[in-house]
């Protein structure tokens, strides 16, 4: 069964600036903490008249159900992002959701690849927090350009082995985070690799599940304006059939096996 | 209760706020938030006589108050939505009202025609769309060619005809008037402007259509003015969009000739938007003790003689 849309008046609870340009914001939504699933996201109203327009799309970071909190971590970009920075304990954000379709996991070995560039970690938290809750075994690779872009590792190592790497080699090692992806899938089984990021490593994560056979789930950004499948603004190219086919990133995604859509540049 | 009720060529409304094609799908998505039934009429996204994929991606484009939009009547087909999705969207109880767009004339009318059946309360015709090459706005900026595409559908159906006429003209009283004298019904005003944006980051144009339509409330002006020359020059009731987001905005339509309105990509922002502006509506007619409300419909114009 499918949660009733609904558009959540949520207070603030904190908010940190975790590393320069980076933001967790932590609100209070009962409903959304408990019918989110990882991967989801969700439609924030930002500015007061009609600057920016539109709602910006943010991946749920964490979720604690009991407690009835979620929180997301994003980077400030411009004007929607900026704005959202600018909230303080107390402020009420209008938050739609939880939207789309999250990631699927039912492995029996439970061997997951965690796959998370820059802010792209954002979705992967709460994927490895129920994947570690169902015993996975997890390696989490997260890289950045630079070393202000390694985000969140300590709540990372909570649920399984994280390694960083880092453009200009300002954390443990240089280089890009597909070249650790292609070393960690030569050496080791894995039944999932789970990513998020630029569109760029996500080409890099198709192509590498397509050589090594190891199922890939991806998280696809686009542009969105109604988040619910209503507009059919926020499309990505899909593979299915043989006439040309769009999938809404909102509705059939964010989520969507590597195999299921052609990534454009 | 405030009795908001209206009849649009010979469609009752029991308020005059529509949702706008192309922004509010066929409903479905929006079932779940509010009891549809409390919309004036549901205006289905665009038909076209076979299934279309639509335009390359990025089909959104954000604008200062607005978005930029390529969708390119994605769609799957009249034939389709007849037999998938028309006998769901009966249970939400609202009056349908079918948009289509046609690349021919013949394409027109074999779309008014099947759609002419029970369940559909009217048909908007567009003849506006600025996101595709043939048919669209391309015959809908003629004043001729416009007028024949509107006899023919009027010929082909039975329900009333609503016709949605594009911004992107010189002369929309012309336009106006070659439709109403060919039989239209009512007219919807307006379909989105052309427009285009540059990406300075790729350095390319933004949408994947190069071109795009612009709507929101950064158009509000320009669709009240079309309203405003429009409601002055032709018999027929219209129906008022482009950036409608309060009932103020609502307002400022239904004062300059609307008699009905449709909200658009103010859903974008606040999905209950429409709902929202029916019950301001309501209590502005408390508040200002107007018992009946169509007596403002055009008051900026009539006032002035
Ligand atoms: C499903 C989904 C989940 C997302 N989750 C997160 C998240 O958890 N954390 C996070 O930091 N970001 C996330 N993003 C990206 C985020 O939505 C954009 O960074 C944000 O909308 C930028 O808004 P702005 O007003 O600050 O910037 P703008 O002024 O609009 O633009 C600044 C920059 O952001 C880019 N941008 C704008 N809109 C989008 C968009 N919809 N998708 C991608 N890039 C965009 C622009 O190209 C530009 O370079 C997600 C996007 C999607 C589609
Ligand atoms: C994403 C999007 C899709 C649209 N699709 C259609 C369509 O299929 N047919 C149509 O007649 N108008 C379409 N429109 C135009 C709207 O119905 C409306 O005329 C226009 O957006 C102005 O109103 P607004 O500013 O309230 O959105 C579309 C608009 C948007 C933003
Ligand atoms: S944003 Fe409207 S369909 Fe995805």
């Amino acid at each position: 069964m499918e949660e009733p849309l609904k558009d959540h008046h949520c207070p603030v609870l904190d908010q940190v600036m975790i590393s320069p340009g980076y933001y967790l914001l932590s609100l209070t939504a009962p409903q959304i903490a408990r019918a989110a699933v990882p991967g989801q996201f969700v439609l924030i109203r930002c500015g007061t008249r009609y600057d920016p327009f539109l709602r910006r799309p943010l991946s749920i970071h964490q979720v604690k159900r009991e407690r009835g909190e979620i929180s997301l971590l994003y980077q400030a970009r411009g004007t929607g992002t900026r704005w959202l920075a600018g909230r303080g304990k107390g402020d009420l954000v209008s938050l739609l959701g939880p939207l789309g379709r999250g990631f699927t996991y039912s492995g029996r070995e439970k061997r997951g690849l965690l796959v998370g560039a820059g802010v792209g970690v954002a979705p992967l938290l709460f994927l490895a927090g129920e994947l570690a809750a169902l015993e996975w075994k997890l390696v989490i690779l997260i890289g950045a350009r630079t070393k202000a872009g390694i985000l969140r590792v300590e709540s990372f190592q909570r649920y399984g082995f994280v390694k960083t790497i880092t453009g200009d080699g300002s954390t443990e090692r240089q280089g890009t985070i597909l070249s650790l992806l292609e070393e960690e899938t030569k050496e080791t089984d894995w039944e999932g690799i789970y990513a998020c990021g630029p569109r760029a490593v996500l080409k890099g994560v198709q192509k590498i599940s397509r050589e090594t056979g190891v199922p890939a789930q991806i998280s696809l950004e686009e542009r969105m304006a109604c988040g619910v499948g209503a507009c059919l603004g926020c499309v990505c190219e899909g593979t299915a059939g043989e006439v040309l086919r769009y999938l809404r990133v909102c509705r059939e995604g964010p989520v969507f096996d590597a195999g299921e859509v052609i990534l454009h540049d | 209760m405030i009795d908001l009720s209206v009849e649009i060529a010979g469609i009752k409304l029991k308020n005059p706020v529509m949702v706008a094609s192309g922004t509010f799908g066929f409903g479905k998505e929006y079932a779940s938030l509010f009891n549809l039934s409390k919309l004036g009429a549901l205006v289905t996204k665009g038909l076209t006589l076979h299934p279309r994929p639509g335009n390359p991606p990025p089909r959104i484009w954000e604008t200062p108050a607005g978005l930029l939009n390529a969708v390119g009547l994605q769609n799957p087909g009249v034939d389709f939505f007849l037999s998938e999705i028309l006998p769901a969207m009966k249970s939400f109880e609202v009056p349908i009202i079918a948009n289509i767009a046609g690349f021919t004339i013949e394409e027109y009318t074999q779309l008014a025609s099947r759609l002419t059946v029970p369940g559909i309360t009217g048909l908007e015709v567009n003849i506006s769309c600025p996101n595709v090459k043939a048919g669209g706005m391309a015959l809908g900026a003629v004043p001729e060619l416009a007028a024949e595409v509107v006899e023919a559908v009027v010929k082909a159906t039975s329900l009333p005809v609503i016709v949605k006429l594009t911004p992107n003209v010189t002369d929309i009283v012309a336009l106006a008037t070659a439709v109403t004298q060919a039989g239209a019904h009512s007219l919807s005003l307006i379909n989105t402007l052309l427009g285009m944006a540059v990406d300075v980051n790729s350095r390319r144009p933004a949408l994947g259509n190069i071109t795009g339509g612009l709507s929101g409330p950064a158009v509000r002006p320009v669709a009240v003015r079309a309203v405003w020359q429009v409601s002055q020059a032709v018999d027929v009731p219209i129906i008022g969009m482009g950036g409608i987001c309060t009932s103020n905005d609502a307002l400022e339509f239904i004062l300059a000739g609307a008699s009905a309105v449709a909200v658009g990509s103010a859903h974008f922002r606040d999905p209950l938007a429409a709902v929202k502006i029916i019950e301001e509506l309501e209590q502005y007619c408390i508040e200002n003790g107007i018992r009946d409300w169509k007596q403002i419909i055009g008051a900026a114009w009539k006032g002035q003689n």
